[in-house]
């Protein structure tokens, strides 16, 4: 899932300040799983530009509203309460807000679509509704064969591919002693595995060109441009 | 002078090293900087001298220019060279641009990230990580560069690279280090370590590898020093045993017991090693004492 984090209040109003009538959209599906943007966190930050003095024309969560699909198919029935909005503001994830642009883009409306929250990443859930943490950086070159299931470019804060850094302690990482050095895990992963050998093997530098933005995904073709 | 060609001549290779300073360098008929001054400080005793760069991820002045200065005032400088503040393209152009400048060593390291340093919110960049550097360097000297395209002239640069006999586990420090030697390692500088049968169950494995390996030395000029390494410097470990031991004299007397235990140990660790790398921190004015000392237990 993509994850987030809610931006402070005083960011949000400064972001709508001089629109009075405000849609307010969320996001039913990784956003909700944050608990940032699902139904009931758009109904409180409605509840507060109430309290602030705003006009909320309308509440509503897409499923996944970064799917054009599910997008069209909640908000074009709140087309007229959309329509008297001064502004949108999106609780979801950078690509929620971009989507719901387009859908306000194909209803032939010209609002402004503000965002909410701020997006901190492609995030595994490894505690269920308490922690969840990147394990993907979606290099477009996955190498998790090589590397016993775990991630080097995400999990080492440098994204080596060789080994260790010498700032690795008692297998911690020199960034931030709480986390792990991913190479010792690596390491630990492939010695129990009886694969040790295979971790001698150089790996190339990444090419990067895969990572090139704006990455585009021709879905039928089983492509990424 | 290329490191290589002493160590091949089976000398025992003695570097030290400095760190650039925060501002510029230009002279304008001034004294030299603090650094070249400490550097000269060492000039007869050492073979080469390591220029930093950037060192703990602080902005300073370039490593290259401050080991081209360095050259100038007569020391031979090793330059020190990160993935952390370069790509693929600048890490061949400043190797290129190195050796045009008359440097004949290179450490190529991977760099202290980002946020140990004082600009937390710079953008790391470790394109490529030190083996393939080194892979990278080796090329450049063998006339290319990492695409393969043909260089109008090659380089010729010794490439060294860094181990840390602390790391546990100790078999995945020597899987990179023979990664490393693949790549076109030819020199080790090592971390400190401060109990000789560590460095020795190091070297068991290390000297496999057929590289030289030059044993790093962090001088302990106090306990307080110590408590700051084990607290903030990873990868470097002062035992109790050593804090005690310093902090059994008066604080006058500290440099005097700081250089016997040097000294002492440095006894120890220079018959299993091909050299040796101060890192002195302020106190280079040790370093002809300590050597004078330790001299007749250089390995022939």
């Amino acid at each position: 899932m993509i994850g987030t984090t809610k931006k402070p209040l005083e960011e949000i109003l400064q972001a709508l300040a001089g629109y009075e009538k405000i849609a307010v959209v969320g996001c039913d599906g990784c956003a909700k799983v944050c608990m940032t943007g699902g139904l009931d966190q758009v109904k409180e930050l409605a509840a507060t530009l109430k309290e602030e003095g705003k006009e909320v024309t309308v509440e509503v969560s897409p499923e996944r509203t970064c799917n054009i699909m599910h997008s069209r198919n909640f908000l074009n029935p709140c087309k007229d309460q959309i329509a008297a909005a001064d502004a949108m503001i999106v609780l979801g994830c950078g690509g929620a807000v971009q989507i719901a642009r387009q859908t306000t883009e194909e209803m032939g409306l010209t609002i402004p679509v503000k965002v909410g929250l701020d997006s901190v990443g492609h995030m595994d859930m490894v505690i269920p509704g308490v922690m969840a943490m990147e394990q993907c950086q979606e290099c477009g070159q996955c190498i998790l064969n090589e590397t016993g299931g775990i991630c080097p470019v995400t999990k080492c804060a440098k994204s080596l591919l060789n080994g260790p850094c010498g700032g690795s302690e008692n297998g911690k990482c020199e960034v931030d002693p709480d986390r792990d050095c991913a190479w010792v895990l690596i390491y630990n992963r492939m010695a129990a595995l009886g694969e040790l050998e295979q971790l001698k093997r150089y790996m190339e530098p990444k090419d990067y060109s895969k990572m090139a933005k704006p990455r585009v995904l021709y879905i039928k073709e089983g492509r990424c441009a | 002078m290329k490191l290589t060609e002493l160590f091949q001549k089976k000398t025992f290779v003695i570097t030290g090293e400095v760190g650039p300073v925060k501002g510029c360098s230009r002279l304008n008929g001034g004294p030299p900087p603090d650094y070249i001054k400490e550097a000269l400080d060492i000039k007869d005793y050492v073979h080469a001298v390591n220029i930093t760069d950037n060192q703990g991820a602080t902005m300073r002045l370039g490593a290259l220019a401050a080991s081209v200065l360095t050259k100038q005032f007569g020391l031979e400088p090793i330059f020190q060279i990160t993935c952390r503040d370069r790509n693929r393209l600048a890490i061949q152009s400043d190797l290129l641009a190195a050796c045009t400048l008359g440097i004949d060593n290179v450490l190529c390291l991977t760099g202290d990230h980002i946020k140990i340093g004082d600009h937390k919110s710079a953008k790391p960049v470790f394109d490529i990580d030190s083996v393939q550097m080194l892979k990278i360097a080796a090329g450049l000297n063998a006339g290319h560069d990492m695409m393969g395209n043909k260089l109008s002239q090659a380089t010729n640069l010794a490439l060294g690279a860094a181990a840390n006999p602390n790391f546990e586990p100790l078999d995945l420090q020597l899987m990179k280090m023979e990664k490393k030697v693949a790549a076109g390692c030819e020199f080790f500088q090592t971390q400190p370590v401060y109990e000789p049968k560590q460095f020795e169950t190091f070297m068991k494995k290390a000297e496999k590898l057929g590289v030289p390996v030059m044993f790093g030395m962090v001088v302990i000029k106090s306990p307080g020093m110590a408590k700051f390494i084990n607290d903030n410097v990873t990868g470097i470990t002062v035992p109790e045993a050593w804090i005690k031991e310093l902090d059994s004299v008066p604080k006058a007397d500290y440099k005097k017991k700081a250089t016997a235990m040097t000294i002492a140990l440095l006894k120890e660790i220079a018959p299993m090693c091909q050299g040796i790398h101060f890192m002195p921190f302020g106190w280079s004015d040790i370093i002809p004492e300590v050597l004078a000392a330790i001299r007749p237990s250089f390995p022939q």
